[in-house]
């Protein structure tokens, strides 16, 4: 499923884990510039609370404390699709 | 998530009265096709459904007129995934999507958020409608090059003259001045590792922009062990281009030390 491997090489294509999908959509993708858009303070929302939460977590899956979860999170985005 | 969401279904404002989800959370832009329901896959199992304007649509769902926020790990992943499921499932519907950052809320003003929406996109859209031509058959890919430098060292041990030259010469001093040869051997094997490096990162960079329609240089992760990452390229590729990345990243894996992820394809999140 995740993992497709041509016929005799190394190269990885892989499902997205958590950490490129947690890059790509926070920091990335349109941002809409009007007043029509609800902001705190004129800061753009996209997450400053939200990357304090997820701060360290990257961290976390390195040391593999969250591996499983990560694993499982994965499982999830996969079947989603 | 959503699932104690009780009485969502037809209603699009799920469970909550209609005045408290003024506001339209907007996940991605695409061509449009006529008005389509998505299912109850948004933020907290919103319905997602699109808000055709002009040969575009807005794929969104009806939220609070505030922003998401919470301090709960999980929570808040659950919200970046379920954004993510929505724009991936618009992506492969439409086949292109210009995504919105997270938390793009449309609020109500004198006017509703539709219609605010609605006039958003009639005055963007020249802009929106080419971004999506500009992109129609891409998709993007994460590509990941990391090396193990200890490998690379001992390569460039085994080949530098210089490096010979100082080796050859620790055999023939006494002790204390053999260790200062050593520290200075390690010196230089260090300079030239990361010289190394950085010749590698051009040259590996020049091969994938040969084979991608346009390519960012992201700030490489921090990995466990004795590996590093080289060089974290979001890459947007169309969909014939594809076989030719997938070659030249095997020749890159081939390279003792060296290993590739390609990961993808994603909607184009950092090409829009």
């Amino acid at each position: 499923m995740a993992e497709e491997r041509t016929a005799m090489e190394s190269v990885t294509r892989s499902q997205a884990t958590l950490v490129d999908l947690l890059d790509r959509v926070l920091d990335r993708g349109v941002v809409i510039n009007a007043d029509i858009i609800i902001s705190l303070a004129g800061v753009p929302l996209i997450g400053v609370n939200l990357r304090a939460a997820l701060a360290g977590m990257e961290t976390m899956v390195k040391y593999g404390v969250m591996r499983e979860w990560d694993d499982r999170i994965r499982a999830q985005a996969v079947r989603s699709n | 998530m959503g699932q104690s969401n009780e009485g969502q279904g037809q209603s699009r404002a799920g469970t909550v009265t209609a005045s408290e989800q003024v506001g339209r959370y907007v996940c991605c832009i695409a061509p449009a096709g006529g008005e389509a329901n998505l299912g109850a896959i948004g933020i907290e199992g919103h319905e997602v459904y699109t808000v055709v304007h002009n040969g575009l649509c807005a794929v969104v769902h009806d939220c609070p007129a505030e922003p998401y926020q919470s301090d709960d790990v999980e929570v808040t992943t659950a919200w970046v995934l379920a954004h993510h499921g929505v724009v991936d499932a618009a992506w492969r519907r439409w086949g292109t999507v210009l995504p919105l950052t997270f938390n793009t809320i449309i609020a109500a003003t004198e006017k509703s958020a539709e219609e605010n929406l609605a006039a958003w996109l009639e005055a963007e859209y020249e802009s929106l409608k080419g971004r999506l031509d500009a992109l129609a058959g891409k998709a993007e890919y994460g590509v990941q090059v990391t090396w193990d430098p200890a490998i690379v060292a001992r390569k460039i041990a085994e080949t530098s003259p210089e490096i010979k030259k100082l080796e050859a010469e620790i055999g023939s001093q006494p002790r204390g001045l053999a260790y200062m040869y050593r520290q200075k051997l390690e010196r230089s094997l260090r300079k030239e590792t990361e010289a190394k490096g950085a010749e590698e990162f051009k040259d590996l960079y020049s091969r994938i922009s040969r084979c991608v329609d346009n390519i960012h240089v992201e700030k490489p992760k921090e990995i466990e062990g004795e590996r590093q990452m080289l060089m974290n390229l979001s890459c947007l590729v169309s969909k014939e281009r594809c076989p030719g990345l997938e070659a030249e990243l095997n020749k890159v894996s081939e390279m003792e030390g060296y290993s590739t992820r390609l990961v993808g394809p994603l909607p184009p999140y950092s090409f829009c």
